[in-house]
């Protein structure tokens, strides 16, 4: 690089684990985030499974009422608050300055501050299971008054709320840090419209974290406020402006926790077609039409309530067809024409799309106020946001994963493995999900530890945990393959898949300041790929001359 | 037009041309003063940013950076900072004297960071001298 940098030699160099918790290396903090989220999403599994066991037949007394509210509480919160949303702003902090020929992430401390509040505030929510009254039981939205202190009292709601505010606080942090660093840190010849796919949906992402996150901080102080005597939200009008206040950050978490991993997908599957990504602007302009939209239908999750205009929120959530449909049109124009190697993150990544898509379908019924009225509360609503915020995060994070480890360790993660663990991801998926949607046609409740026995109910929850369990399964594989690949390693190289992009001009893993050679000539949103283009066309050249001479 | 403004202007229009389509397809405006206050807001910054002739998205591709910079490689300041919120908002609801720590951690990491600040500046401007010297 042509910038000279050096560390700062008047203060002692902190070494061994120290070194390691303290670095403002972006690549370190990358994937400290990324494995304590990953700790969580066990956690957060875990959880899953008590509560499939609980409902697997009808009046199971697996675990106590109280219990299971604890569990689907914490299930979700841990699921969002600390792996979904911070998985995704892991993979940005490692990957987005590599994208773009950065050195270093911006602010640097300011980010590894950020990163432990986060941490702090996992921990802090999980201390609540060792509380009296036990933990956090209202639901990860936890809709006033149902949370406020005489409804659901207890050190363990105090907690979750403190939690909630450290860890979006951490988040919203280390997202300014990575828009700071598209902003600013970009190498000469990245324009904006050269920068990756994936960094584009880095970007929007981090930027709609930075618009709803410090609504999210706001409202959870609120809440402890009115938790302690405050009286804020009282009442109908009261409950309105709770909802309308969370669901201000509620729905753009959606898309923050859906765009990362659709970028994720769209590099595996662009790289394993061998062709650039179809429709790069039209793909850059629809993720921008559906951030904007995304910050305007927040109340179409209170249809019901009959204190926001529906009209209106059906209207822009019908809007988000729009630039869903073109994710999906480019993602095919992707595939056409292209020398096609199914390898494990392309798979992940096609079916990321796939699976996404029965998650958006349903998505129109439930965004149509008449509809929603049927499904609202129902275990359809659980189906449709298990298939958007599950398979539309998960199978794109497992598509990056596999994408990504080999630049990561310098290892490649075993293909067969990879399969397999797709295999079992899949069906287990489906058979967890989909028979959600026939139960919440049949006006089966969400959250209830315990039903009737009713026609169908049985058999259908009997599927769904057999369901989970064979994700659970697809995830120890997954598990078995990393820790396989790291004790036996395939050396990856550089660039195992004839990457299009920077990060695949460095080594792997990459060295401290990312570049150690010049960086290639950036003229386009792949620069790797038009140097082997322009090799390609030099060879054809010369073989006309030698042909003709 | 200055690049900053752009974005600004449109999400005025956004926020207009949706007031505008609930109304007509409502019959009824919604919030109007709400929604014309957040339009005229939108506008208002999006002018004063005009005239303050703010490029926020700078044209073109970057350019090569020229000056030294000083990396930090670590920092037990800032991860004082973060332990030092989780410690105090923890002392909230579990044990007071958690608060009290909490607030004794961020004193001594701001003090750590402005040690921190201080080594980054001076080995940045040695840098630069040294740079002058050849």
């Amino acid at each position: 690089m042509s910038v000279a940098t050096r560390p700062p030699a008047r203060v002692p160099v902190i070494g061994g684990w120290l070194g390691t918790l303290t670095s403002t290396d972006h690549k370190r903090m990358g994937l400290t985030v990324g494995v304590w989220s990953l700790f969580f999403f066990l956690l957060g599994g875990v959880f899953a499974l008590l509560m499939r066991t609980q409902l697997a037949q009808s009046n199971m007394q697996f675990v106590s009422d109280n219990s299971y509210n604890e569990l689907f509480t914490m299930h979700g919160s841990t699921m969002i608050y600390l792996f979904v949303t911070p998985m995704a702003i892991a993979m940005s902090l490692y990957l987005v300055p590599l994208q773009i020929g950065a050195t270093r992430i911006s602010a640097p401390r300011l980010c590894l501050a950020g990163m432990w509040t986060w941490i702090c505030g996992g921990l802090v929510m999980q201390q609540g299971w060792f509380a009296s009254g036990g933990a956090g039981r209202a639901g990860w939205s936890s809709y006033a008054p149902m949370s406020n202190g005489s409804n659901t009292p207890g050190v363990g709601m105090d907690l979750w709320v403190i939690g909630v505010i450290l860890a979006a606080a951490g988040m919203l942090v280390m997202a300014g840090c990575v828009v700071a660093t598209i902003a600013r840190r970009r190498a000469p010849g990245m324009a904006l419209l050269r920068m990756p796919v994936y960094t584009w949906t880095a970007l929007v992402s981090t930027l709609m974290v930075v618009a709803s996150f410090p609504m999210l901080v706001l409202v959870m102080i609120l809440l402890y406020i009115d938790r302690h005597g405050g009286h804020i939200f009282v009442g109908f009008a009261g409950s309105i402006d709770y909802q309308d206040l969370f669901w201000f950050f509620g729905h753009p978490v959606v898309y923050i926790m859906f765009f990362p991993y659709l970028g994720a997908a769209a590099e595996a599957i662009a790289v394993g077609a061998h062709k650039r990504w179809f429709g790069y602007t039209a793909f850059v302009a629809s993720m921008m039409m559906f951030a904007a939209l995304s910050m305007a239908v927040w109340s179409h999750h209170m249809y019901v309530t009959g204190g926001v205009t529906n009209q209106y929120f059906a209207f822009t959530s019908t809007l988000l067809l729009v630039p869903a449909g073109i994710e999906y049109f480019d993602m095919v124009g992707t595939l056409i024409g292209g020398a096609i190697v199914l390898r494990t993150s392309m798979l992940f990544g096609l079916t990321f799309f796939i699976q996404f898509l029965i998650g958006g379908l349903s998505g129109v019924f439930v965004a149509s106020p008449v509809l929603d009225y049927q499904a609202y509360g129902t275990y359809f609503v659980v189906a449709h946001f298990h298939y958007t915020l599950f398979a539309g995060s998960i199978f794109g994070f497992f598509a990056g994963a596999y994408h990504w480890f080999p630049k990561i360790t310098g290892a490649l993660l075993r293909e067969s493995l990879g399969k397999l663990q797709l295999l079992l991801m899949v069906v287990g998926t489906n058979l967890t999900f989909f028979p959600m949607f026939f139960l919440g046609n049949d006006g089966m409740p969400r959250r209830v530890s315990r039903y009737p026995t009713h026609p169908g109910w049985g058999t259908l929850n009997e599927l769904e945990t057999i369901g989970a369990g064979i994700i659970a399964l697809g995830v120890l594989v997954f598990l078995i393959n990393v820790w396989t690949s790291l004790r036996r390693r395939v050396p990856a190289g550089d660039d195992p898949w004839l990457g299009h992009t920077l990060e695949w001009a460095t080594t792997s893993p990459p060295p401290p300041l990312n570049f150690e050679a010049p960086l290639p000539p950036i003229r386009s949103y792949a620069p790797l790929l038009d140097l082997r283009e322009e090799a390609l066309d030099r060879a054809r050249e010369r073989a006309e001359v030698t042909t003709g001479g | 037009m200055r690049g900053g403004a752009i974005p600004i202007f449109a999400w005025g229009t956004i926020l207009l041309v949706l007031a505008i389509g609930n109304w007509v397809w409502n019959g009824r405006a919604v919030g109007s003063g709400a929604a014309s206050a957040a339009v005229l807001i939108v506008y208002g910054f999006g002018v004063a940013v005009w005239l303050a002739r703010r490029e926020a998205i700078r044209r073109g591709p970057p350019e090569p950076r020229s000056e030294p910079e000083a990396v930090p490689q670590a920092s037990l300041a800032a991860v004082l900072i973060g332990l030092s919120a989780g410690c105090a908002l923890f002392g909230l609801a579990w044990a007071k004297f958690l608060l009290y720590l909490g607030i004794v951690m961020f004193v001594v990491a701001v003090g750590r960071l402005i040690i921190e600040l201080r080594a980054t500046r001076a080995t940045r401007r040695d840098m630069l001298s040294e740079g002058e010297r050849q």
